[in-house]
């Protein structure tokens, strides 16, 4: 496993676990999970889960970006993305 | 098809909650207005707890004659914006006046409190160079004039100073323009933000302070300059916005600063220069409302009086108040269901509050709204709390 495929795992987990709370339907949590139209989370509570996702890494995500994400893999990509240019 | 497609869930739970109740609580029509406290809706008087009346001006005699006459000398609308089709007189001295009793040396008035905010927001902020950032729970407006400026936007956690002064660390030396943008009081909550702490951090990094105050405005302060009056840091603020259609009874918004370049908005906002100037009638009434709150405190007075008496009666009951005592009383229910349901109980008790359900509520609450006023005579606070305790004591019941 390469370190970014490894990375990429735990980002993936870590948001696993911030919006398991708010997975009212019990979903099976994939990249490909839609936030919005799969788990029905209102776009506020979206915002509020990158919030705390701003805290955990230290980075600051715009909101600008987060309205183009639909789904949880391309979260975690922008969240790479935004480390690389943040670092 | 597609295009009606993202309506439709929100649609089909609103459409099951209004069935259920048999009545709309976000379509409510006043059929007759009997004062500013009350009206007539569906054949029955209903006492007015969800409106943004707080000093009551509705039907202040002073500002109803002046408005009359503004309709008589200047007639009834402008047809046009400032920027186009010209100025009246009255605009111009309402600003003045304005700007005198917030202490800027600058002020513009716009035709609505919406289009103030998303005004100033979106000529001051510019891609790619300038950051936003705002506090999570600000108002529509301020959200919508930062998504039209272009610039990049970022939420700092609701009235906390620390999150924003993370937010503003972590900006890199490619920004140029920062804009720290929050509310004296919210609107939903009736809670009040550390405007001092937050003024403090922002100019601490090199940004500018914007301070709505469109609903503390006539309400916070010795003199009813707001929350930054009441917190002593009023001159500290960079862009102090406000609205004509609250303590005000009007229609309109403004603007002030101490910064001069304020005046290039007048030919660089858009919401500013593309919609016709508010009406000699709303900039009537703005102006004689604005002389009646400055010489007559009494109003501010009977407003908090009337505030902390119903405060401490919901407290007695035992519901969970978003707020300390302030005129935006809201009580957290435990779901939408519930919420709906006690929002049609207020009303069949003969009391109109404000419902609001997620999305889009802070934290996914639900939450009835009620706000006071300085007009509010003590029988209509006593039929509020009568009508809460009368629902207090049927939630207790189910729960049971
Ligand atoms: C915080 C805040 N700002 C601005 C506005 C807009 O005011 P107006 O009604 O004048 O457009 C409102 C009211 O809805 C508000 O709550």
């Amino acid at each position: 496993m390469s370190s970014i495929q490894e990375d990429d795992d735990l980002v993936f987990r870590k948001i696993a676990s911030l919006i398991e709370p708010l997975n009212e339907k019990g979903v099976k949590l994939t990249r490909d999970t839609d936030l919005i139209a799969d788990l029905e989370i209102d776009s506020v509570a979206v915002l509020d889960v990158v919030m705390d996702i701003e805290d955990s890494y230290d980075i600051s995500i715009p909101v600008n970006t987060i309205s183009e994400i639909k789904t949880i893999g391309e979260l975690v990509d922008a969240i790479h993305a935004i480390k690389k240019e943040q670092s | 098809m597609s295009l009606f497609d993202k309506f439709q869930t929100t649609a089909t739970q609103y459409k099951a909650l209004r069935e259920g109740i048999g009545r709309d609580p976000f379509g409510v029509s006043m059929d007759e207005m009997k004062g500013p406290t009350r009206a007539m809706v569906n054949g029955k008087e209903i006492v007015l707890a969800g409106t943004n009346n707080y000093l009551g001006l509705t039907y202040d005699d002073r500002a109803i004659a002046a408005a009359k006459d503004a309709i008589d000398q200047s007639g009834t609308g402008t047809t046009g914006s400032r920027f186009a089709n010209g100025t009246y007189a009255a605009h111009r001295q309402l600003e003045i006046d304005l700007a005198a009793f917030l202490g800027f040396k600058h002020c513009m008035v716009f035709s609505t409190g919406y289009q103030a905010n998303l005004g100033a927001i979106s000529a001051l902020a510019a891609p790619p160079e300038d950051v936003i950032l705002l506090d999570a729970d600000c108002h529509a407006c301020i959200y919508d004039g930062a998504q039209l400026s272009g610039a990049e936007i970022i939420r700092f956690r609701h009235n906390d100073p620390e999150s924003l002064d993370k937010r503003l660390g972590r900006l890199g030396d490619k920004v140029k323009g920062k804009l720290v943008c929050f509310e004296g009081m919210y609107s939903m909550f009736g809670d009040i933000a550390p405007v001092k702490e937050l003024i403090d951090v922002a100019h601490k990094h090199g940004a500018y302070a914007l301070l709505d105050e469109a609903h503390s405005f006539g309400v916070f302060g010795d003199n009813g300059r707001g929350v930054c009056e009441a917190e002593g840091v009023l001159d500290d603020v960079d862009f102090y916005t406000g609205t004509f259609s609250k303590s005000l009874a009007s229609i309109g918004g403004f603007v002030a600063s101490n910064h001069p370049e304020l005046e290039y908005l007048r030919f660089s906002s858009r919401p500013y220069m593309f919609t016709a100037s508010p009406s000699p009638a709303n900039v009537a009434t703005a102006s004689a409302a604005l002389a009646r709150l400055k010489s007559d405190p009494s109003m501010r007075e009977n407003l908090w009086q009337n505030a902390k008496r119903v405060h401490a009666a919901f407290t007695q009951l035992g519901f969970d108040l978003c707020a300390p005592e302030s005129p935006v009383i809201a009580a957290r229910l435990e779901g939408r269901e519930q919420a709906f349901m006690a929002w049609n109980f207020l009303m069949e008790n003969g009391v109109y509050v404000n419902l609001a359900i997620p999305p889009g509520t802070p934290n996914a609450t639900s939450i009835l709204r009620l706000s006071v006023s300085a007009a509010h005579t003590n029988e209509d606070l006593d039929a509020i709390i009568n009508a809460y305790t009368a629902l207090s004591e049927m939630l207790s019941a189910q729960a049971a």
